[in-house]
């Protein structure tokens, strides 16, 4: 237990010291922002659109987050020999294998989080600016103040993790992550909007299920390639399921208005379970076939 | 010393192939070998003697084409015989983006230690390695010295029974290889098996109880250093070669 718990969150703290989970959380909550700000200038609906532009950049960079980052760390691990290292103590490569998974689904459960909290910051953004515009007896002017909250979500983490690495010396892109979350989490609470975290949460777990697979097929093609061909590899896998998370997720969860029984989110589950067993198992057979060397 | 076997290899042979399952190199040929418990046992050899190819078969990291390997009279795969082991690789392989304390740390999650031991342990191997100072420094910055010393600290974490050293003083200067030499002697003094692979012949005859020399992967020398000649350096050039023959007219003229 305490061998793969050092597994699990050493693999998940590597990837949030990587810059290249950094740039993607970043240009996710960019993405989450941007796009909202936009269309409230236009159209209104403020709550809708935060919530539609929070789920594609929570899938868009999800994806990516779940094919880069088992790509990374087994690569790392199988070509600068700390697999060898962590293999020749009481570890099997079967739990090897899986924790090292399960710490990538830690890293994205982190990326998911700070997107969806980011969301409820964009949503309580527009609700300040109606505040105001109520007070004022003027047209409410929503993209404004949202667009003021979510900025200061991405970039008061880049100062402050550049003062951290200035002053303290923390590790900057570690401490940028983390702030990250830190601040969605705060702009999230105020005027937290129960509702619409309640939509959000089953339309999240719904997409959670094809980024599962993703990831399994992705560390199971970067053990086998350690990392080489399992890019395009998982890609390829990543596109052939794309059209059925867009039956699943995007077609039901928004012509339903982000309501969705929970019966699709359980038979999204359902019908992804078999897909990431089968890639978790092949995984564990690559590594328990190969040599380590 | 006793007569207990801590690693037992009967002809033991490895030949790696490329994609096609064509062989590609014999790296390890009919190897027989017994390291007995509480000795310093010496892995000499040239490059591409097969030497690392032998330990990561022992520590079950590549599979033996044939032959048997046992350690701690268990298979190298098993779970409670590498839970007895420490080994520090011919590199110093260790995660970049963690700090030296963290490594320790990690090293010791893996050995199955409590969080509350773990700073124990990491603590008194910091101060061993004389890294303190740089503790929370990440080792991705590290000098190739400092790095070994973190390895070196990382094999020794879990109290190991027996401790695998592939080139332990690779890339130390001599003052660290004096130390690491006496911490050598030390543990050995203490009941742990010791086994060790050096291309610094010197080394192995100060810290070694007995060698065996591979060359192209076969066993060519096996005894107690004190019996092997008055010099071990000698005798190994004997064994796998001259130096004289070394052919530099071509190059010069």
């Amino acid at each position: 237990m305490r061998r793969g718990r050092a597994i699990v969150f050493a693999t998940a703290f590597e990837l949030l010291c990587e810059p290249v989970f950094l740039l993607v959380l970043l240009a996710a909550l960019a993405l989450s922002v941007l796009a909202p700000a936009m269309h409230y200038h236009q159209f209104g609906e403020a709550s809708r659109m935060a919530r539609d532009a929070g789920i594609s950049a929570m899938l868009v960079g999800g994806f990516a987050v779940c094919l880069l980052g088992p790509v990374k760390t087994f690569r790392r691990e199988l070509e600068t020999g700390t697999a060898q290292v962590a293999l020749a103590h009481s570890v099997s490569r079967t739990s090897f294998f899986v924790c090292k998974a399960l710490g990538c689904l830690l890293a994205y459960v982190i990326f998911t989080a700070a997107i969806s909290l980011t969301t409820l910051t964009v949503v309580n953004g527009a609700e300040i600016g109606g505040a105001i515009a109520a007070a004022r007896g003027g047209m409410a002017r929503l993209w404004g103040p949202s667009f003021a909250c979510a900025m200061s979500a991405i970039v008061l983490p880049l100062v402050f993790g550049a003062v951290l690495n200035r002053f303290l010396r923390f590790r900057f892109v570690l401490s940028a992550n983390l702030l990250v979350l830190t601040f969605a989490f705060i702009g999230s609470i105020y005027r937290f909007d129960g509702h619409l975290a309640a939509r959000l949460l089953p339309v999240l777990a719904l997409a959670s299920a094809p980024a599962c697979a993703v990831l399994a097929a992705s560390a199971a093609f970067s053990v086998r390639f350690r990392g080489n061909v399992a890019t395009a590899s998982s890609a390829v896998v990543a596109a052939l399921l794309l059209p059925i998370l867009g039956n699943y997720c995007l077609s039901d969860a928004l012509a339903y208005g982000g309501i969705l029984p929970t019966g699709y989110v359980l038979a999204a589950f359902v019908a992804f379970s078999p897909v990431v067993a089968a890639f978790v198992l092949a995984g564990v057979h690559f590594i328990n076939v190969q040599d380590v060397q | 010393m006793s007569d207990e076997n801590v690693i037992l290899l009967s002809g033991v042979r490895k030949t790696f192939r490329d994609f096609w399952l064509r062989p590609t190199v014999d790296a390890v040929q009919g190897l027989d070998l017994a390291v007995r418990r509480g000795e310093v046992f010496g892995l000499l050899g040239p490059n591409g003697s097969g030497k690392s190819t032998t330990i990561k078969m022992i520590l079950g990291l590549i599979d033996p084409t044939a032959g048997k390997v046992e350690m701690f009279g268990m298979s190298p795969k098993s779970l409670a015989a590498r839970a007895r082991l420490g080994y520090l690789p011919e590199l110093s392989y260790l995660h970049p983006f963690l700090t030296a304390r963290e490594t320790l740390m990690y090293y010791a999650g893996l050995c199955g230690l409590d969080r509350k031991e773990s700073r124990k342990r990491t603590g008194q191997l910091l101060a061993m390695v004389k890294l303190e100072d740089v503790a929370d420094r990440s080792v991705g910055g590290f000098s190739k010295g400092m790095a070994r010393r973190v390895a070196l600290a990382s094999a020794l974490v879990g109290r190991p029974e027996l401790l695998i050293l592939d080139e332990p003083t690779s890339g130390l200067d001599p003052v660290s290889t004096k130390e690491v030499k006496t911490l050598v002697k030390a543990l050995a003094k203490n009941g742990m098996t010791i086994l060790m692979t050096s291309h610094l012949l010197a080394d192995a005859e100060d810290v070694c109880d007995r060698v065996i020399i591979l060359n192209h992967g076969k066993a060519v020398a096996e005894g107690d250093v004190a019996t092997l000649g008055e010099s071990l350096e000698e005798f190994f050039l004997a064994k796998v070669g001259n130096a004289d023959e070394f052919v530099l007219a071509d190059f010069l003229s």
